[in-house]
This record gives C-alpha cells, structure tokens and sequence, in this order.
C-alpha cells in the first residue's frame, strides 16, 4: 500500500499492489503510473459516461469462495454499443475481471497463452483474424468463437494493471463454450493477453456495496 | 468514490434530433439503439452525441404495455424499456424488453393473448435424444427454420436494432418452457422463455386478464395434465380400494344342490327345498338351475326363500329355454339350459326355497304337416318331456355369494374413471392444437 | 388445479365408500329376486315360451 499526493493536483492517491501500476486520479482523472522512480503523469481519463451499471468501486463480493473487492473499471466501446470492465482485487493479491455488458456478466482471469496451448488462439496471437463460428479446443473443451471486433477504451477509473486511455484501441476475440465458460483473446501490435473464466449471475457473487440507483430496489445478498 | 451515497439517477433524458421529443434512457450505458416514441425515428444513443440513424415521422404507437411500465414478476420488478412487433410469414407476437439495473434484460412475449419471460442463455443447450438439454431440463423441437423480422420497433434496445432485422430461428419446447436460437450472420444466441399465466401478467403490468391462446402457445402447458397426472394416481388407488373391498366382502359356498323331476305332462309342479342356512348378515344368493334334457322347450321356474322364521319372502322367476332346428341357412340352436337368478341383500335366517316349476314343449309351427305320402305322418312330433328313460329332472344349486358383486365392481369402475377420461379427452385435445402448429407435427412427443 | 384433483379425490372417495356401503349389505341392482311374496293366481308377467329364431 502506497499514498502520495497527486503529481497534478496533489490530491492523495492509493497504490495497493505493485501489480496494479496504474491509477486514474479519482479527483483530477489524471492516468498516473507508478514506478521505481515515483509516480507519473502518462495523459488525462475521459469522464466515463453515464450508465446505470449496479457495480461501482467498491462493491465487495465472493467467487468461487475467494472474497473480492472492485478497485478498477475500464469501459470499453465497439461498433455496436459499450460495455465496462470491472477490475476486482482478490485476497491474496489475485485481480480478475468482472465484464459487463447487455446486462449479464463473467468473471475472467488472465492466463499465459502458453499454458492454454490452443493452435488457433496462437494464430489469432500472430495475426490471423478470428472467424466467428470457428470452434477452439482449450483445455479439452470445445469452445466457439462467438465474436471477434475491434475495440475501443472509452474511459476508466480507479486501479489497473495497464494504461487504459481514451481511444486505446485493441482487438479482442470472445469465446464461449456450451457449459458458460467464457473466454477472451486482446490482442495489439504483436502482444497478445488472454482471459478465461466464465458467466456468473449477480446474484451467485453475493455483492455488497452496489451502487444504490433511483427508485429501484437493491438486492440483499448473502 | 465518497461521494457514492447518493444514489445514482436511474434515467437520463435526450432529445430526439428528428421531432425533439424528449425520450428518456432508463438503461443507459447498455442501450445502443432508441426508437423514439413519438415519430419513431431510430437514434443512435451508443455515443455521448445522439445520432438520427433512420428518420420516420410517424404517430406514436399505442402499446399494451407502456414505455416505463414496472411490473413485478416472481419478486422482481422489471421496466419496461423497449418494444418490438415481430413476424414469420403471417406468425406474429411482439416482445417488449424489461430491464432491471440489477437483474439485467428480460423479455415479456406475447402472441395471441397468451405471455412468455425469456431470457438470454449465457450457455448453449446440449444436444440429447433428438432434442436438446437445459439444465436438465429436455425439449423437443417444434419450429424449424423460421425467419423472425421486425415489423415496428419502439423504445432502447442493447443493439442496433430497425424494421426489416431478420434472424433464422428454431425453436424447441418442454411443457411451459421453449428454448429458442436466432442466429444472423456472424452471431447465435440462445434464449429461454417461460409460459406465464395470464392473470399473473395482468396483475404486474395490467394487460387484460382474461384472454386465452388458442390454438395454444407451442410451450403452453395442458391443464388438464397436472388432472391427468394426480388423477391416475388417485384411480389407481381407488380401483385397488374396490379390488381389495370386492376380495375381502367376496367369496361364496354352496348351500344345498339336488334335483327334483320334471312331469311328462307339463302340468304345474312345485318343490319345496331346505333348510338353506344364510349365516353372513347380509349376502347375495344364487339359483342355478340346469335341465340336461332339454330340447324345444321351455321351463318356467318361479322361486320364493321364504325365512322360517318370519315368513318373509323373496321371490325371482327365470325360464330355461333351449331350440333347436333347420331352415335354409343349415342347422340352428338357440337358448340355454340352464337358468341362473340373482338375489340380492337377503338377510340372515334359515330359509326354506319353494321352486314353482313347469315343464312345456314347444312344437314348430313351420313344421310341415302331416300328409299321406309322407312315411313318418302318423308319428307324433317329439316331446323332449317324455322322450328319454327317465323322467327329466332341473338339477338345483343354491349358492351364497357375498359383497356386491361384479356388476356393481364394474358400474363404481366406470364412475370412477369417466371423470379421468374427460381430464384425458381435454388434455389431446389440448395437445393435439398445440402441437398442430409445429413443424414436427407428425412426431410429437407425449410428455 | 388444486380444486379439481380434490374434487376428484372426493369423488373416488364416495364411490369407494359406496361400494363398500353396497357390499356390506349385499346389494346390488343386477338381481332377479325382489322382497315380498309371489303374486297369487299367476299375476305378473306370463312367460311365453318359443325361439327368436326366424
């Protein structure tokens, strides 16, 4: 844990982890990034636009028994519509991310892509474009490709694991698999980083600490 | 966010760029596309700046459900944000789009008069015995390559959505749940919606309660089927109580057998046979009466029990009748001889039974009759009273037999079953409109 | 359609009941006998003997 004042309005500002480099100013929305030689100024985060979205940071809540905390948002757009990446810090220092879009939402980790050891997703690593509809063999599961587009950051907030400004653009593959398994390849330039996990219901994750929205009921959990 | 206490506003306001109508947002940050409910124009709300996508200048639509309408459905309140009027080939319904924040998007369908809530799959059904697999769940397929357009359009949606969108469609039904895939070019997604009663919707969202689909809805359940089901169950039961009544109330003895003779010349006789012991409280009692030696003609048998001790009486009259002779067609028999009666509720007592009895002949009237030239005329025509050895005799068996009997097991059985079988006759009917409607008409499957 | 199970549940009950009710008393309407005594002077229905046949 480290606060320092912000380099551009001098407001305090908190790094938890080393992991999470990064930082948007929650007063000034300047993107800031940690290192050994201080904290610095890399460009300024657009106002996120307004949405309605229950989860805020913040919001506490619990996958697969291991409790997590959102600290960090990216909101991302394409072609057809936004959608908001939700940083959320595990104990033990594990982030995933909690992606929100058309009102449903998963839960995903970052994985070498290695590890998944998929002919096809290095392709796509490479720079071949993926083909909804194609079918993926991971970890013996029969995954599809269900979507493949260029994205564009819109805005963030909070803590994250890279610089995330506006009009950063990448291009991102979403996979899923019969069983709800849900999975993602980004890729710009020659990097590539992938996310496994699958979708989960509000309601499994057991949140606390969501965002009261006007007029409508929030749900108790757990 | 410290800030974060007051809540945050659930709607955002825009103005149509074509009429200047103000729409409101109610899903913002999910809606891409607006139709706006007062030209209809489509609007592109995916950027910070409103863009007019296609310019209508149209009245506003009257909906059955207004934009902003909440309902609660099973304990959730949903919105409603949207509306779409949809078609395939002459097949309409119209889905509105109910958000919650926290609950995301339904769908509220309805075709007919009769309300579906469906619901975006976030997994892909498996495929299972010709059918498909949901949660354990098995549907049968019921419309095949259909293709699903919109007609007329009104509120936000989460994509671009106009007039004309088409999606192939196939859909698969279990009792009260259809499971449905839409696929366009580069996407498929699966959805699963649930039958609701209409009265249930009425409540939530005020639309008239007392319509009914018909034909009925593809995943519409019978309701004579919960009937059908729980009735089997409570006739098998029932049958089984009268099987057990009949067997343990049942069961009969012989209570006295003999003959008595039958005159030559058929004059009324009477026999006087007993004592015949009745020991059960109350009992049927069977006479049985067998005259071996008869043959065109007839025996009236009059009986009476009469109880020794208080002379009261019970009386049956029965005839044996046996026929027999020739014409065109070849030989021919008719009648039996024997006679049974039936004596029902007889008290107990020791009683006495009178047999009033005669013997008759009965002669062919198409007999030929007698002439000179035939050798056999000044014969007499037979008289099976007299015509063997020894005088014909009525061999008499007295039976007691308990319980109701098999007439009254077999009237309570079909009492018992008509109701079931009105329950079944409404539930094919039921089943067989529904299932008139599918493209695997022929192969239905009885579920 | 909780009612029309019970009500048939009701209905299978009576008819049980009264078949019960029916044999206890050795009843039934598919008997030739009746009570009282036979009719003097051959009342009733005379018999007439002879086939159907034709």
């Amino acid at each position: 844990m480290l606060t320092l004042p912000c380099p551009n309005c001098g407001a305090p500002v908190t790094f938890r982890s080393p992991a999470l480099p990064n930082r948007v100013c929650g007063h000034c929305r300047s993107m800031l990034v940690r290192s050994d030689g201080g904290v610095g100024i890399v460009g300024i985060e657009a106002a996120l636009p307004f949405d309605v979205s229950p989860i805020q940071l913040g919001t506490r809540g619990r996958f697969d028994r291991r409790a997590f905390e959102v600290i960090g948002r990216v909101r991302w757009s394409w072609d057809d519509g936004s959608w908001n990446e939700w940083l959320c810090l595990f104990e033990g220092g594990v982030h995933g991310w909690l992606g929100e879009a058309m009102g449903d939402f998963m839960m995903t980790f970052e994985r070498p892509l290695a590890d998944a050891g998929s002919a096809e997703l290095d392709r796509i690593a490479r720079g071949s474009p993926a083909i909804p509809g194609r079918k993926v063999e991971l970890d013996g599961e029969e995954l599809t490709i269900a979507d493949a587009r260029e994205v564009a950051c819109i805005a963030a907030e909070g803590e994250l694991p890279f610089t995330a400004l506006p009009d950063w653009r990448i291009y991102s593959v979403d996979l899923k698999a019969a069983s709800g398994r849900a999975a993602s390849l980004q890729r710009e330039g020659d990097e590539a980083w992938f996310y496994d996990g699958r979708y989960v219901k509000l309601a499994e994750l057991a949140p606390t600490g969501l965002r009261a929205i006007e007029g409508w009921q929030m749900p108790r959990y757990g | 966010m410290a800030e974060a206490a007051a809540p945050q506003p659930a709607a955002k306001a825009v103005s149509c760029p074509n009429c200047g109508g103000t729409v409101t947002l109610r899903a913002a940050g999910y809606s891409v596309t607006v139709a706006c409910e007062y030209c209809a124009s489509i609007l592109d709300v995916s950027q910070p700046e409103v863009q007019l996508v296609t310019r209508y200048n149209e009245r506003a639509t009257r909906l059955a459900i207004p934009l902003g309408t909440r309902g609660t459905l099973d304990g959730t309140e949903w919105e409603v944000v949207g509306w779409m009027a949809r078609d395939d080939s002459g097949y309409a319904w119209q889905e509105f789009l109910l958000f919650n924040p926290y609950h995301g998007y339904r769908w509220l369908i309805e075709q007919r008069g009769g309300w579906s809530l469906g619901e975006q799959l976030t997994r892909t059904p498996e495929g299972a015995w010709g059918g498909l697999k949901v949660d354990g769940e098995r549907y049968t397929p019921f419309f095949a390559d259909g293709t699903a357009r919109v007609t007329d359009v009104v509120g936000e949606f989460y994509w671009r959505v106009k007039r004309g969108d088409s999606v192939r469609t196939d859909d698969w039904v279990r009792p009260g749940a259809m499971l449905s895939r839409e696929a366009d070019d580069h996407e498929v997604s699966w959805s699963r919606s649930r039958y609701l009663s209409t009265p249930a919707v009425a409540g939530a969202f005020g639309v008239p309660a007392h319509t009914k689909a018909w034909p009925p809805l593809p995943h519409q359940p019978s309701p004579a089927l919960p009937f059908v089901k729980a009735g089997i169950v409570i006739a098998l039961l029932a049958v089984a109580a009268l099987i057990l009544g009949a067997v343990v109330m049942g069961g009969g003895r012989t209570l006295w057998q003999g003959s008595v003779t039958i005159a030559s010349d058929g004059r009324d006789q009477q026999a006087i046979v007993g004592p015949i012991e009745l020991t059960r409280p109350w009992q049927r009692v069977r006479v049985v009466a067998d005259v071996p030696a008869l043959s065109n003609g007839w025996v009236d048998l009059g009986y009476t029990l009469v109880d020794r001790k208080n002379q009261a009486s019970f009386t049956a009259s029965k005839a044996a009748e046996r026929y027999s002779g020739r014409d065109s067609d070849g030989d021919w028999t008719e009648g039996d001889r024997s006679a049974t009666a039936d004596f029902a509720t007889l008290p107990a007592g020791t009683y006495d039974l009178v047999v009033d009895y005669k013997g008759n002949n009965w002669i062919d009237p198409s007999r030929p009759p007698s002439n000179f030239w035939d050798l056999n005329a000044n014969e007499p025509a037979p008289d099976w009273r007299r015509s063997g050895a020894f005088a014909p005799q009525i061999d008499l068996r007295v039976v007691s037999r308990g319980g109701a009997g098999g007439g009254v097991f077999f009237l309570m059985l079909v009492l018992l079953l008509i109701p079931l079988g009105i329950g079944l006759l409404i539930h094919a009917h039921f089943e067989s409109a529904r299932r008139a409607e599918s493209d695997f008409a022929a192969q239905g499957d009885d579920d | 359609m909780r009612t029309p199970i019970f009500l048939y549940g009701l209905w299978c009950l009576g008819i049980v009941g009264l078949f019960m009710v029916a044999s206890n008393y050795a009843w039934s309407p598919f008997a030739d006998g009746r009570a009282g005594p036979r009719g003097t002077g051959g009342g009733g229905v005379i018999f007439v003997g002879g086939p159907n046949h034709k």
